[in-house]
């Protein structure tokens, strides 16, 4: 009982601060707040059509959330899934390339397929230098997401480029049998919104009732004690990076056949970051992550109202999403420096009961 | 300064690190503080540092009663702390770490009077250097004379010698001994490494299990002080234990092999243990135990040599494999290397035991319940039990049919009816064909539990006898290196 009113009360504390320092932000930049976040909720949810093209953002979003929530449970700081993404969707492309066009339901199989293939042999890189070659995932990670995002580039400019042309607007589309079909009048794609939900529950699944997963929670605690138990920790995370770059180039291979229909150049828009501050947020509670991805997506389509309309930049989204993260980590620091400071009490309270 | 201590009392959680400790240290001395690992030595100091506080009891710095609330509060009274890792800036020059925290001046001034404090002891310390190049002795060297700049009147050194050249642990017990006779300082060094202390030190003190029990004066005796580190636990010496026969067979060998720890190697191995069989490891901390233990384990690097195991060859192999074999190695470090805080018992039944899904109840109730008398619910954390329920839940997680125990001081943190329940538990597994290897820090448990016994000092395996023939008085003896060496 106590655990669901502290659950509120962090959330309310949360909202509260991240509200505050949002308003400041609007007012520093000269707008007026209340109208500048109903522009952006609105501009986000208030149609059919803008809450499906929230939606298409929630996509890559929860699946890419979901990946990491392997990772963070293994103790791993996947930054490296925003390269994964990227590769994921050259891959795909690369293939429909390869076999030029070959369609219909096979052909985009094979293509997320493959996908998912580049975005795991991805994050192989990064798990390899870090089992055998001590590096650091995030420094791996992060490098990798710079060689990832100037190989999409050179392949757009070079060896893929348009007939005649090579610009900042992609390669040549892939053929239309090789799309994703979308809802009548909506810039929304059943197949995508089923393939994450389906990956959300699966990895939920897995990390609450599988013994794969519970060894995963294990390694993440305590690698020296999994070591001890015969747990063989370097596997299990090699095997969760493996897992989680899969499942972003699923998102970025998707990104391909549900999307966009082409390689561009921001291919993956920077889903990759924005579900790292979505699974920081949700740490480890798995089910928070569809609501919070929703939200994330939101935001993200309803700045894009903001030039229009307030003559605001549309970074102000990524500012408000920035603010979110930080009011939640603050309030988690304050509440343990709260705990530690009683935790005194609490410890004495355990000897007795000995 | 004359230091005393009244009464002080430290609790970290359910542990005890200080009880009722009472002592005087005069001026113009050298102090050695002695006792095994988690004795309550470090937390003494470094209440008397300022870096944590007591829950009760009085300090008194030349009679006047003080109130340290932090490292700097300590300084400015006159104690000085030299930890055991040196606490530096390694990216900047020597003269920028010997300025800082000292007194506000320019660099010329800085350098002058590194330069004069270093040539007074013999360091050699260029101001120019990073930090970062330094030897662990050198950057000691930097850390003492930084604290000689403020001038401290008591200088307390945390496990001084672990890390530095032979040259320089000489030279820095001149400096100590110099130190100690000018201007009255008094210098408490604290350590493991009885040599080091009978050496060096005008009085010896000597803690176990957070209580001060004895304080001697030279001449020392180095078996009385032995035997005051490790002490003795009544209730053994009451009864005569029931030990189980081992068998001929051989279950373990180790052919001429070498470990490779984090500070320490051991070379030259030769070891053979036999079904059923239990060997006692004594020794002073540090000298090997740990590291037997821990390669055998398959935790430690076997660097040269073989292990046979049941007939297989485990060298080079996982530390899976080894447990997959039979081999369970129970850590000291119960919560840190052990358990897995923020799961639940239950959880950690499941992760020990996998072909056991499913019926974790039964498996509760049987082992932790009822072997190891665990007080517990199934949904607690491991973090939030006790620390002896934690030993309970470590000692749960044993695989059911062992072929190997290797067992970190199997007892520690139990009361007396629990560590009986322990080795009747143990001694059954002995029954049935398993082998036990236990290090612990009572002398008479080692003497009262094992067949065998191996003793580590200097860094290695330095005898291996039966039980038989050992007492306290000739183990005592072969833990600071004298008798018949194996």
């Amino acid at each position: 009982m106590r655990d669901v009113t502290g659950q509120v009360f962090r959330f309310a504390a949360t909202m509260a601060l991240a509200c505050a320092f949002t308003m400041l932000v609007i007012v520093c930049a000269g707008a007026p707040p209340f109208q500048t976040l109903t522009l952006i909720f609105v501009g986000g949810a208030g149609s059919t059509v803008k809450l499906a093209q929230s939606l298409s953002v929630w996509v890559p979003l929860v699946i890419c959330s979901s990946a990491l929530l392997l990772t963070f449970s293994g103790g791993l700081w996947n930054i490296g899934v925003e390269g994964q993404i990227v590769l994921g969707a050259i891959f795909a492309t690369g293939l429909f390339r390869l076999t030029e066009g070959a369609g219909g339901f096979h052909g985009i199989a094979l293509g997320l397929a493959a996908g998912m293939v580049g975005g795991a042999m991805w994050a192989l890189i990064s798990a390899s230098l870090r089992v055998w070659g001590r590096v650091h995932e995030i420094f791996s990670g992060l490098g990798l997401n710079f060689v990832a995002v100037s190989l999409c580039l050179w392949l757009i400019f070079g060896p893929w480029k348009r007939p005649g042309i090579a610009s900042m607007s992609g390669t040549e589309p892939i053929p239309e049998s090789l799309w994703l079909s979308h809802l009548e009048g909506l810039p929304l794609c059943p197949v995508s919104v089923s393939l994450s939900v389906a990956v959300f529950l699966a990895v939920f699944t897995v990390m609450k009732y599988t013994r794969w997963g519970l060894t995963l929670r294990a390694v993440g605690q305590n690698p020296q004690a999994a070591e001890i138990m015969g747990l063989s920790p370097k596997r299990r995370q090699v095997e969760a990076m493996m897992c989680a770059g899969a499942l972003a180039g699923l998102a970025g291979a998707l990104q391909v056949v549900g999307l966009y229909h082409q390689l561009l150049p921001a291919i993956s828009s920077g889903y990759g970051y924005t579900s790292l501050l979505v699974a920081m947020m949700a740490s480890f509670r798995g089910f928070l992550i569809p609501p919070l991805c929703l939200f994330f997506g939101i935001l993200n389509v309803g700045s894009i109202q903001l030039p229009l309309r307030m003559s605001l930049d549309t970074s102000l989204g990524g500012v408000i999403q920035g603010v979110l993260v930080l009011s939640l980590l603050l309030v988690q620091g304050v509440e343990a420096s709260i705990r530690k400071m009683h935790s005194r009490g609490t410890e004495y309270d355990r000897r007795a009961a000995d | 300064m004359r230091i005393d201590i009244k009464n002080l009392y430290k609790c970290y959680g359910d542990v005890e690190a200080n009880h009722a400790v009472s002592l005087s240290l005069e001026p113009g001395r050298v102090y050695g503080l002695l006792g095994e690992n988690a004795a309550g030595k470090s937390t003494l100091m470094r209440i008397l540092a300022g870096y944590s506080r007591q829950d009760r009891g009085e300090i008194l710095f030349d009679g006047r009663s003080v109130r340290l609330r932090s490292p700097a509060d300590a300084l400015s009274a006159g104690v000085g702390m030299l930890p055991q890792d040196p606490l530096d800036f390694p990216a900047l020059t020597v003269w920028e770490n010997f300025m800082l925290g000292g007194v506000r001046r320019n660099k010329r001034e800085a350098v002058r009077g590194l330069r004069d404090l270093a040539e007074r002891f013999r360091f050699v310390l260029p101001p120019e250097a990073l930090v970062n190049s330094l030897t662990v002795g050198e950057r000691q060297q930097l850390d003492l004379l930084r604290l000689l700049d403020v001038r401290v009147k008591v200088l307390i050194l945390d496990e001084p010698t672990t890390g530095i050249s032979l040259a320089q642990k000489e030279l820095l017990f001149a400096v100590l001994r110099e130190l100690a006779q000018e201007k009255d300082r008094t210098i408490i060094v604290v350590t493991h490494i009885l040599p080091d202390a009978l050496a060096n030190c005008d009085e010896i003190l000597i803690m176990r299990r957070g209580r001060l029990v004895g304080q001697l004066a030279r001449p020392f005796a180095a078996e009385e002080i032995v035997r005051l580190m490790f002490g003795e636990n009544v209730y053994l010496q009451a009864e005569a234990c029931h030990k189980p026969s081992p068998v001929e067979e051989v279950l373990l060998s180790l052919e001429n092999a070498s470990l490779v720890g984090e500070k320490l190697v051991l070379t030259g191995l030769d070891l053979s243990v036999r079904s059923g069989e239990i060997i006692g490891l004594a020794g002073l901390e540090g000298n090997g135990q740990e590291l037997l233990l821990k390669g055998l384990a398959g935790i430690a690097r076997i660097g040269s040599g073989k292990m046979v195991f049941c007939g297989k060859e485990l060298q080079g192999r996982a530390s899976s494999e080894f447990r997959r074999s039979g081999i369970a190695y129970l850590p000291m470090a119960k919560l840190e290397e052990g358990l897995f805080g923020d799961l639940t018992v239950e959880e950690h039944l499941r992760l020990a035991f996998p072909d056991r899904i499913g019926d974790t109840s039964e498996l509760f109730q049987r082992r932790c319940m009822q072997d190891f008398q665990l007080r517990a619910a199934p949904s607690s954390t491991a973090q939030s039990l006790s620390g002896g329920n934690q030993q309970r839940l470590l000692l749960s997680l044993i695989p059911l049919r062992p072929r190997l125990l290797l067992l970190e001081h199997p007892t520690r943190g139990l009361d007396i009816s629990s560590s009986r329940h322990v080795w009747d538990h143990l001694n059954k597994c002995c029954g049935d064909g398993a082998s036990v290897l236990f290090s612990s820090a009572y002398l008479d448990e080692i003497l009262a539990r094992s067949h065998r016994v191996l003793v580590f000092h200097g860094q290695r395996l330095f005898a291996d006898a039966p039980t038989s023939e050992l007492n306290m008085e000739t183990l005592a003896h072969l833990m600071i290196g004298r008798g018949k060496a194996a």
